[in-house]
């Protein structure tokens, strides 16, 4: 097994565990420090595909501000009102089944499709190359998720404005 | 000597460095926090000028008992000090002290380092809810809270000298501020403003007054680190400062134009190290200057004022560098 192998082996279980820790973990905060280790695992892949501007947008977004709001949440909602909240997990087994099916489809795929030959080496700055991408070719896509992203905070807005 | 080999002891001389440096600067704040107040400061501990106290202060905080509450959240407040510390001693893996003298220069330098500082929140969070005490929770959820404001701008105005180099690379920003006078800084109008954005973001990012309310003494007793005591109160005091000092070394790489300046080549840390002590200093400045502002108000900075003018000036940044590269200005 070359060194990459085993690096991403690690990266995998980490993964794995700290992902399946999220759902099983009865106590609502020490899920959300599970899934920040798993978004930063996440990050890690990322690494390991050759994309380091990817691992630092996924730890910047992610890891640090995703994990920030939910907790923020968590806040306003239990210690504080002296009301806790537990996590339970219903629905186990169905749940269980239900991945072990997308598991079995994906895996069905990926068995079928042609074997893929060795990953393509890098070449030139990558971090500039998706620069110049995203707006060059995928400036339409970026406009439009800008724009999704507009309407969702519209939204959150409409929410939380005060009632009269 | 392998390169693993070679990695690995350049990271144990930059951490060790960034560890001894950290005690001192303790000493520096110390001493000008002093001066600003007609006191002396440290004296007794070593001749001259106590220049001992930090290693006496280390010395006694791993002596002290190590306190863990019945009522804690044992893994959580056991880890906190750890989870806090590693990403704040982790960015210096990028900071370049001179041309090629470095851990890795990595071509995605600033966002290493934004990143990896986002990290922090995580392991202060943990110590302020680990505690299961009412006044380190509160402290953690305004850190939260100033942490979610003063990101953006923060970022913002770093950004501004990335898009002047056109890279995120540190030491390729560092070099293209040779055809500035060595400094973005004096790049017209742009340059000062975003430097003023940044010092103010910075004193809010590194929880200085007049940014403190998570540690206001006379609410908050000592905010979300009040549990901790002995080497893990060190943990959480080593991981502030060097952030602290990291933060120093990415303004004066950013906007001082790191190791540039008059003299041999050799000359280029030490340029370097002045003008981050500078950064420092002005900081420190502000924090024994001004009071303590309320939450509201930090809010309401961020949000009506900081946040659109560094939007704004980014935005002007860009234009002008798009203006330039196309011969139209």
């Amino acid at each position: 097994m070359t060194a990459e192998a085993v690096a991403f082996v690690g990266v995998a279980v980490v993964l794995l565990g700290s992902s399946l820790a999220v759902v099983l973990t009865p106590n609502l905060f020490h899920s959300i420090l599970y899934l920040a280790v798993a978004l930063v695992a996440t990050g890690v892949v990322f690494l390991l595909l050759d994309a380091p501007f990817l691992f630092g947008v996924q730890l910047l977004l992610y890891a640090g501000g995703v994990v920030t709001i939910v907790v923020f949440a968590i806040m306003l909602t239990e210690r504080l009102v002296g009301r806790t909240i537990r996590q339970a997990s219903r629905y186990l087994i169905n749940g269980a089944l239900l991945s072990v099916a997308v598991f079995a489809g994906v895996a069905g795929f990926l068995v079928q499709a042609p074997l893929a030959g060795a990953r393509p080496g890098v070449s030139g700055d990558l971090t500039l190359a998706v620069g110049r991408a995203l707006v060059g070719a995928f400036a339409v896509p970026l406009e439009l998720l800008g724009v999704l992203l507009v309407i969702a905070l519209l939204g959150a807005l409409y929410f939380a404005r005060s009632e009269p | 000597m392998s390169p693993l080999v070679y990695h690995a002891l350049v990271g144990f001389v930059v951490l060790n460095a960034v560890i001894g440096m950290v005690t001192y600067v303790t000493l520096l704040e110390r001493k000008f926090a002093a001066r600003m107040q007609s006191r002396i400061g440290p004296y007794y501990v070593g001749w001259p000028h106590g220049w001992l106290q930090p290693i006496a202060d280390a010395l006694k905080l791993m002596m002290k008992e190590d306190i863990v509450p019945r009522a804690a959240d044992r893994w959580v407040y056991n880890l906190a000090p750890l989870a806090f510390l590693v990403p704040c001693i982790l960015v210096f893996a990028t900071i370049p002290f001179a041309p090629g003298l470095g851990v890795a220069d990595l071509n995605i330098g600033v966002l290493f380092f934004l990143a990896v500082s986002a990290l922090e929140i995580v392991g202060l969070f943990m110590g302020g809810w680990g505690s299961n005490n009412k006044y380190a929770l509160l402290s953690a959820m305004r850190a939260v809270n100033q942490i979610i404001s003063y990101d953006l701008p923060f970022i913002f105005a770093a950004l501004v000298p990335v898009v002047l180099a056109g890279s995120l690379q540190l030491s390729v920003i560092v070099e293209a501020q040779r055809a500035m006078y060595g400094a973005f800084v004096f790049y017209p109008v742009l340059g000062q403003l975003a430097f003023v954005a940044f010092l103010v973001a910075t004193l809010a990012a590194e929880n200085r007054v007049p940014f403190d309310i998570l540690e206001a003494e006379s609410e908050l007793v000592a905010g979300f680190r009040v549990e901790y005591s002995g080497m893990k109160f060190a943990l959480i005091q080593l991981g502030e400062y060097a952030h602290m000092i990291a933060t120093s070394f990415l303004g004066a790489l950013l906007f001082l134009g790191g190791w540039l300046g008059p003299g041999p080549a050799w000359m280029g840390p030490v340029w370097f190290l002045l003008k981050a002590v500078v950064v420092f200093l002005v900081v420190t400045w502000v924090r024994w200057s001004f009071v303590r502002i309320r939450v509201d108000q930090i809010l309401a900075i961020s949000w009506k004022l900081l946040l659109p003018a560094t939007l704004v000036l980014l935005m002007a940044t860009a234009l002008v560098v798009a203006l330039r590269s196309t011969g139209g200005a």
